[in-house]
């Protein structure tokens, strides 16, 4: 077995680490205290090719593997997570659903922009009444003429303001059950879609978090994406890449934690010694460093399955479970070793902690994960 | 249309150098780089290719296991690239690479109007392989330079100097050393990088050179460079900082 | 032995040159001392008094011409007379005509050449150099002779001299015309002091937040008659500074009695500048901050805090 990455993956890792550093670094904490999302930021992104990668470059993108994406996912969210989840949504579930189920003129339409980074992609699933149980979900989608349209509410829609191209799932035809729900893609202007105001949150706060309100809002038949019924199907292979995505995620808010860590342990002095020396901080950084590697490899894995053409549901959610878990663990000790200094604004460690519980709830909960994962073990 | 070569190192990144607990180096744990100055000798080629077309060869002296340099080399915009690897060609010196590059470029690429090099490499700094090329292949070379701008036949350039600044011009083909002020090396795009594996590189290993320069020094000993002082601290409050004034007295700097 | 040769673009420096050359000779390479001058370089009274025993002068240079066109004169003379080692004051012109004349004798050169050491017994010569942006030091010795060195000026002092004494000289021949040509010269305007003549530094880093607060450390450097002065990202990165006031691996080397780094970390690129310090004093509110291993007195605090008592507590020991 070959682990390594290959060597355009590792230039590509370092260019990414080095764009992070110059644009990213230097406004992280000014974006999350003011839940601001930042638009030049996405621009030169767009740019690098970042925001399309494992799309065809036909469709747009930079035509790479999704290993490649996966791993830029992380650098990214080692300087900040927001960034990262944004890229992550709209690359891996936005992009790879039309690049996956839509048709030729589809890919056209919506698919270029997005690849390219000029149009920013956002999933529409989640309703107040339907959040791991998505069967409860109550937005209709009615053929009627040349249209459908769409009716219901929608909630924790990430991209939700700032989006242009939105995939909205909705019922076709309810008594179907699983096979009732479809996809359809929505753009921004299209009357009788509204975007609320954006949330609050604890952490991830420069993504854009909001309701979406769909009013009679009617959409072109052209924009159903796939076949009617097929919409459960494809969220749950939306799933399956988004999970990927927020393993790399959590991944790099686990790396980010260490570095802090480990210099923060060298710097600081109790006891006449750098505080790394003492076994109880050295032992928490051991531990940081041994479940960082670990949700490495079981997300790298997962991306790699998925390139080979591999079923890889399992190990997304194994990861996603794992790294998310093991994010939020040792971003608490983080910290707990920064001390007073690490529980106040500006250390960085504040920000990567309230980032991290995030992590174990979208994208299906750690609970809807174990479900995921217990079902396929236990077949 | 001009045909520039640009020069490249791939050198230890030096952020990466660590101590072993006895105060020695620690390479264990660096990566490589191409050399800060010699990316920007990349990106003024490649600027200098966008405003006048033309083509970019990128030539570079290393160990066999530096085609990831290549490759790097090839995402910042050139369009081939010259591989000369050996595994002796770690730790060579900066005739010896001179030499090299300029027997490599005459048979290879043969007319060239323009070669850019970084003013000295990261690693070892010795500012010496612009100028030892010049000399080899019979052109000139203008150094320390922060603004190219190419005529017909003729390279115009600002060099920087401590008393000021020069503006030369110099007939081609020319060479020049590049300072880090001359441009910021663009970060390559995701696309650039993968198309550098689809760009040509001709390998070429040390029997086909028609002979290495002598080495003209041997290393006495390598050593990491020693600073330590006994620091004697100071707190930071009032009756410290007269402390602080006292020892800088008693140590016969104050008048 | 066939003797050394010193060039330098300033008296100064070939000064610097001229003594640590000396040092050579008296501990056992013999020979005679060489120095260059130029209508417009260091004066050969200059340079005779400095230790010169001979002066090379070359001839005036056409006013398009730039100093690197005097290679091929230096070059045609060395090839002759083969001495042994040359020494170069390492600015810029200094190295790119070290590398020219290095390249036509096919000889070595030791850029930032720290140190030179003549070794008696096995009769070779040791010089020193950093590499890895300063964390190395490597020790070489030629293999064979003609050999060159570039000094980074400031590496060596001048010594007491010989004053009045009248060294021989000897004039070159003109060199054909270069091919570069210079079109303009723009002189920089010269607005700070030499830092690298200064007793006393004060080193401004990163530590500092705004531009208008390096007023503090100029009120430091005015309180102690010493010179302001900044790590490379003031000057290349935020522009606060002039780059000749810059101090490191790549900027300035300074041998001062006293540097006092402010706000300044110690990265190796910038401590290899202040190694020849006769005292290092460091300000840093990071306990860790690497340049206290490489200071002789060191506070840790805030600088925004020290600096104002530090200003107070020198002007009470200057009253009393």
């Amino acid at each position: 077995m070959d682990f390594r990455l290959t060597e355009e993956q590792e230039l590509i890792r370092k260019n990414m680490r080095e764009f992070a550093e110059k644009y990213v670094d230097p406004i992280a904490a000014e974006i999350d205290e003011n839940s601001r999302h930042p638009v030049e930021l996405f621009r030169q992104l767009a740019e690098g090719d970042w925001m399309g990668i494992p799309i065809p470059q036909e469709y747009g993108g930079a035509g790479a593997d999704y290993l490649t994406h996966t791993v830029a996912v992380e650098e990214l969210s080692r300087s900040c997570s927001s960034t990262g989840f944004t890229v992550s949504i709209h690359v891996g579930i936005a992009c790879m659903l039309i690049n996956l189920f839509g048709s030729e003129e589809q890919k056209k339409k919506f698919l270029v922009p997005m690849a390219r980074g000029r149009d920013l992609g956002a999933f529409v699933l989640t309703e107040p009444g339907a959040g791991t149980d998505v069967m409860a979900a109550t937005t209709m989608a009615v053929a009627d003429g040349n249209d459908y349209v769409i009716n219901g509410t929608k909630t924790f829609t990430s991209n939700g303001p700032t989006g242009d191209t939105y995939l909205v799932f909705a019922w076709t035809d309810k008594a179907a059950g699983r096979k009732g729900m479809s996809t359809f893609i929505v753009s921004k202007e299209t009357a009788g879609m509204k975007a609320g105001e954006h949330f609050d949150k604890m952490g991830l706060r420069s993504s854009q978090t909001s309701e979406m309100v769909f009013k009679d809002c009617r959409v072109p038949k052209e924009n159903l994406l796939g076949k009617e019924g097929n919409g459960m199907a494809m969220a749950m292979t939306g799933f399956d890449h988004g999970r990927v995505g927020i393993a790399a995620q959590s991944v790099g808010i686990l790396q980010a934690a260490l570095d802090e860590s480990i210099k923060y342990g060298k710097e600081r002095v109790q006891f006449g010694t750098p505080i790394a020396r003492h076994q109880a901080i050295s032992w928490m950084i051991a531990d940081m460093a041994t479940d960082l590697s670990a949700a490495r490899y079981l997300t790298y894995a997962a991306a790699w399955l998925k390139d080979q053409k591999q079923p890889f549901s399992k190990e997304a959610s194994m990861a996603k479970l794992f790294a998310a878990e093991a994010a939020m663990k040792h971003t608490i000790k983080a910290v707990q070793i920064h001390g007073g200094y690490g529980y106040c604004k500006g250390a960085k460690v504040e920000r990567l902690m309230r980032d991290a519980k995030i992590t174990e709830i979208y994208e299906g909960t750690s609970e809807a994960q174990r479900m995921v994962i217990s079902g396929n073990v236990l077949r | 249309m001009p045909v520039l070569v640009a020069c490249f190192k791939w050198v230890v990144d030096e952020a990466y150098i660590r101590r072993t607990s006895a105060g020695e180096l620690d390479l264990s744990s660096v990566s490589y780089k191409i050399s800060d100055y010699d990316r920007n000798a990349l990106e003024e080629a490649a600027r200098l290719k966008e405003a006048a077309g033309g083509s970019i060869a990128a030539v570079t002296v290393g160990i066999p296991e530096a085609t990831k340099g290549v490759k790097d080399a090839l995402s910042r915009g050139a369009d081939q690239a010259f591989f000369v690897a050996d595994a002796s060609f770690g730790d060579i010196g900066a005739p010896e690479t001179a030499g090299i590059l300029a027997e490599v470029i005459r048979s290879r690429i043969g007319n060239f109007d323009l070669i850019l090099c970084g003013e000295g490499s990261s690693d070892r700094y010795d500012q010496q392989v612009g100028i030892r090329l010049a000399e080899r292949l019979g052109i000139p070379c203008i150094s320390f330079v922060q603004r190219i701008d190419l005529e017909d036949g003729r390279l115009l350039a600002e060099r920087r100097l401590e008393d000021g600044i020069e503006r030369v011009s110099a007939p081609l083909p020319a060479v020049v050393t590049v300072l880090p002020d001359i441009n910021v090396p663009r970060i390559p795009g995701v696309k650039d990088t993968l198309s550098a594996s689809r760009k040509p590189v001709v390998t070429i290993g040390r029997e086909e050179l028609s002979g290495l320069p002598e080495a003209h020094f041997r290393t006495v000993s390598l050593t990491a460079s020693r600073l330590e002082r006994q620091c004697e601290r100071f707190g930071n409050d009032g009756p410290e900082i007269s402390r602080f004034v006292g020892a800088l007295r008693q140590k016969g700097i104050l008048l | 032995m066939a003797g050394i040769w010193i060039f330098a673009e300033h008296a100064g420096q070939a000064l610097e040159l001229l003594h640590a050359a000396q040092s050579l000779v008296d501990a056992g390479m013999g020979g005679e001392l060489t120095a260059f001058s130029w209508p417009g370089g260091p004066a050969p009274d200059e340079l005779g008094a400095g230790g010169a025993d001979e002066v090379l002068m070359l001839p005036a240079l056409a006013e398009d011409q730039p100093l690197e066109a005097y290679a091929p004169a230096i070059l045609v003379d060395a090839r002759q007379e083969r001495p042994d080692l040359l020494l170069f004051a390492a600015t810029a012109r200094g190295k790119d005509l070290a590398a020219q004349i290095a390249a036509g004798l096919d000889a070595g050169l030791c850029s930032g050449c720290i140190s030179l050491h003549w070794d008696k017994e096995s009769k070779t010569l040791e010089m020193e150099r950093l590499l890895y942006g300063g964390a190395a030091v490597q020790r070489i010795a030629p293999l064979a002779f003609p050999v060159l060195a570039a000094v980074p000026p400031g590496t060596f002092r001048a010594g007491p001299g010989n004053p009045g004494r009248e060294p021989r000289i000897r004039h070159l021949m003109p060199p054909p015309a270069s091919p570069v040509a210079v079109q303009e010269r723009k002189p920089r305007q010269r607005l700070e002091q030499d830092i690298s003549a200064s007793k006393v530094v004060v080193c401004a880093g990163r530590g500092f937040e705004k531009r208008e607060d390096l007023a503090l450390a100029r009120e430091l450097a005015d309180a102690l008659g010493g010179a302001l002065a900044c790590t490379r990202p003031l000057s290349e990165e935020m522009h606060w500074l002039p780059e000749d006031l810059c101090i490191g691996l790549s900027g300035i080397q300074v041998k001062p009695d006293v540097y006092i780094g402010i706000g300044v970390s110690g990265q190796v690129q910038h401590l290899t500048g202040i190694r020849g310090a006769k005292v290092v004093c460091a300000v840093n509110r990071d306990e860790q901050a690497p340049i206290f291993a490489a200071a002789d007195l060191g506070v840790v605090g805030d600088l925004y805090a020290v600096l104002p008592r530090l200003l107070q507590a020198l002007k009470e020991a200057a009253s009393s």
